[in-house]
């Protein structure tokens, strides 16, 4: 212990005690946003530097999984950015290995009051995460060139996308990415399956998974409406190019889109006939979690870089330039909000969304969906085997977790 | 202070920065990691872990895709150090030869793949192994009329297309070493093969081999051993395992184990087995090749 502790002293006294060299008071933020949402950011702190002449903020972008693998690491270590930036299933893990502290300790009640349910995160109870926007959720975008009004079932969408497919100049009728399942939970919703029940115990060997995975096959094979194969690359530059009239896709995405030049609609994932359930996606808030490892000293500091980034003057800037959908209620039913068309269609898919669990087996169901999604979705195994597998693999990963 | 004590201090004031350096970063992580290897850290007792004994050792052994991961890692290996070698060798040979122009031109463009950064070299080849838009994919479907492979999304080919990614990247190392080894080589001795009649095979294979050898098996070594423990070129072509954690091999295999799913001793007790397994190797691959010796 004593010889981690001189190596730990080490360490700290290399990496400069967290004050910048000209003896501001620095805070970092390690976060995972990207395109707009990235840009946006860096102004915004960039602005904030500017009129603080005693403290500075560094931020440094990290891929959304190692963005939480190593700050877990850094946190238990002692170390780490004094704020985290990410999706809110986070939590359950950074809070298991008191990773943060209580947004509560930072924030007071008068500020998180203004504050609806999607915008302060809880786990087991103690609220950890104040978030700036809620959302991240796929949508059905579709080129309106190609395709003048969106389906609504899916039985009109195989019939719109072969009409569309019919043209010569379009390759696919819809595609997304094959390698994630978090693109496959919408079908899963409306096929009336879901991927743990309220003990955290995953429900995915069932009828539901093998309708949900069949219809995917079908798409694929019967119809032939979607590519053979497709991961997140291939399937944004099949509808940047036009080739293909339809994906389905989150709000991270949408301004490339326009930058590509292509007329672009949202429209909520048509609801599947038989049992007439919108093909919900997984909606998350993002934000805002505080380190362990912050000294009451930086509180302060840390609590007004955190009113700046969550506050309503920064949600209704971000709805308005880059149209995220604010947690602040005010913001929410200003005009900013009611008047765009974009975000509106966006509430319109979130209306009919489904949270994201914060559980920690949240973790493994992904991670233990993945392969046997990806699997099935290269006509590897059948609908049943895909379903069967993926509720071993993450029965499996859960027990393996206690080792 | 006598001369002796003097001079052994100065060599302690030469020889001090590195052995903290090498205690800081070598010893300190290794002996953290074997005892991480006898403890029940994961994701429930990252702060609150405590020694366990050699559980998760006999966990690593009774996991099913520990051996079908550490097949892999052979045949990763394998594969890639028959193609290294035998690609560079092939080339370094060709370059010696006196007929061949543009000989510095020729070694530049070849030794290129090794220059570049190896996450670049991955990440390219995957892009070009990806259906729709990767070249080979065209090549192959449009230009050679062969039914589509699909490189990525099935174990064996997304296998495949990583080794052949590994095997681009590594064999001008091999190049390179062989060169040296074949510059050092005495003229005089081809010279009296050639006076004995010798073919080109026969000398190649009478005093080539045999003096390239204390050059090529402590190369060999090493290259074993990176490409056994090779993780980048694994990870970025297959994208971490895909499809379906199938293309893994066991460095990937403990980095997901730890990073991905939390189990810090699981992965600190295969990763100690990783190690005893290469230092092994490397120590009876030095003994019976007996490279650290003179060759002439």
């Amino acid at each position: 212990m004593r010889s981690f502790s001189i190596f730990a002293l080490l360490i700290l006294l290399l990496s400069g005690c967290g004050s910048a060299d000209d003896g501001r008071v620095k805070v970092r933020i390690w976060h995972q946003k990207i395109g707009a949402e990235r840009a946006f950011f860096e102004d915004a702190i960039a602005a904030y530097n500017a009129a603080h002449t005693d403290r500075v903020v560094e931020i440094l972008y990290r891929e959304n999984e190692e963005l939480r693998n190593l700050f877990i690491t850094a946190s238990v270590g002692g170390q780490g950015p004094e704020l985290v930036f990410g999706p809110s299933d986070n939590v359950s893990i950074f809070a298991l290995t008191e990773s943060i502290r209580p947004i509560t300790d930072v924030l007071p009640d008068s500020f998180l009051a203004s504050f609806n349910e999607d915008g302060i995160v809880q786990w087991e109870g103690t609220p950890w995460f104040v978030a700036d926007q809620v959302g991240n959720h796929l949508t059905y975008v579709y080129n309106k060139a190609l395709m003048p009004s969106p389906p609504t079932t899916m039985d009109s969408l195989i019939t719109i996308l072969k009409q569309v497919q019919a043209r010569d100049e379009v390759r696919y009728g819809l595609t997304w990415n094959y390698t994630e399942p978090f693109f496959f939970i919408p079908f899963l919703t409306c096929s009336g399956g879901w991927v743990m029940d309220e003990q955290g115990n995953p429900t995915l060997d069932n009828e539901a998974t093998v309708r949900a995975i069949q219809f995917v096959l079908d798409l694929r094979d019967k119809h032939q409406l979607i590519p053979a194969q497709s991961d997140y690359n291939v399937a944004e530059t099949l509808f940047k190019d036009q080739l293909a009239a339809s994906i389905i896709n989150g709000p991270w995405s949408w301004a490339g889109y326009s930058d590509a030049g292509v007329d672009y609609g949202l429209a909520r994932i048509p609801r599947m006939d038989a049992s007439s359930d919108w093909c919900a996606p997984v909606i998350s808030a993002k934000g805002y979690a505080v380190n362990v490892n912050v000294n009451d000293e930086k509180l302060s500091y840390v609590h007004d870089l955190l009113v700046y980034l969550t506050g309503p003057e920064m949600q209704t800037r971000m709805a308005e330039e880059i149209a995220t959908i604010p947690v602040i209620d005010a913001v929410r039913n200003a005009e900013v909000v009611q008047q765009n068309p974009v975000l509106q269609a966006s509430l319109r898919q979130v209306e009919v969304g489904r949270p994201m669990p914060t559980a920690p087996q949240m973790r493994q169901i992904w991670d233990g969906m993945r392969g046997p999604y990806q699997l099935v979705m290269s006509g590897t195994i059948s609908a049943e085997e895909g379903a069967r597998r993926m509720q071993e693999e993450v029965e499996k990963r859960i027990a393996d977790t206690f080792l | 202070m006598s001369e002796k004590t003097r001079f052994r201090l100065f060599l302690l004031f030469l020889l001090g920065p590195t052995i903290v350096l090498v205690l800081a970063v070598v010893a300190y992580p290794f002996f953290y990691n074997v005892v991480l290897s006898l403890s029940n850290m994961n994701i429930y007792h990252i702060r609150d872990w405590e020694v366990i004994g050699l559980q998760q050792y006999a966990a690593v052994a009774r996991e099913p895709a520990f051996w079908s991961v550490f097949l892999k890692t052979i045949i990763w290996t394998g594969v890639n150090i028959v193609f290294h070698v035998g690609l560079g060798v092939f080339l370094a040979v060709l370059l010696h030869q006196k007929f061949i122009r543009g000989k510095s031109a020729w070694r530049v463009l070849l030794i290129l793949p090794w220059a570049l950064p190896q996450y670049i070299t991955a990440l390219t080849w995957r892009g070009m192994f990806t259906a729709e838009y990767g070249a080979i994919d065209i090549v192959w479907r449009q230009y050679l009329s062969l039914p589509a492979i699909e490189w990525l999304t099935q174990p064996g080919p997304a296998f495949a297309a990583a080794i052949l990614t590994n095997i681009w990247l590594g064999f001008p190392f091999m190049m390179v070493i062989a060169l040296g080894g074949l510059q050092s080589i005495p003229a005089e001795l081809y010279e009296a093969a050639d006076v004995d009649g010798a073919s080109e095979w026969k000398k190649f294979w009478n005093i080539t081999v045999p003096l390239l050898r204390p050059v090529m098996i402590p190369a060999i070594t090493l290259g074993i051993v990176w490409t056994f423990n090779n993780i980048n070129v694994v990870w970025l072509v297959s994208n971490g395992g895909e499809p379906n954690d199938q293309t893994h091999i066991l460095v990937s295999y403990v980095y997901e184990a730890a990073f991905t799913m939390y189990r810090f001793g699981w992965a600190a007790a295969l990763s100690m087995i990783i190690f005893f397994i290469l230092f092994a190797f490397t120590q009876v691959l030095l003994k019976r090749t007996k490279a650290t010796e003179a060759a002439y």
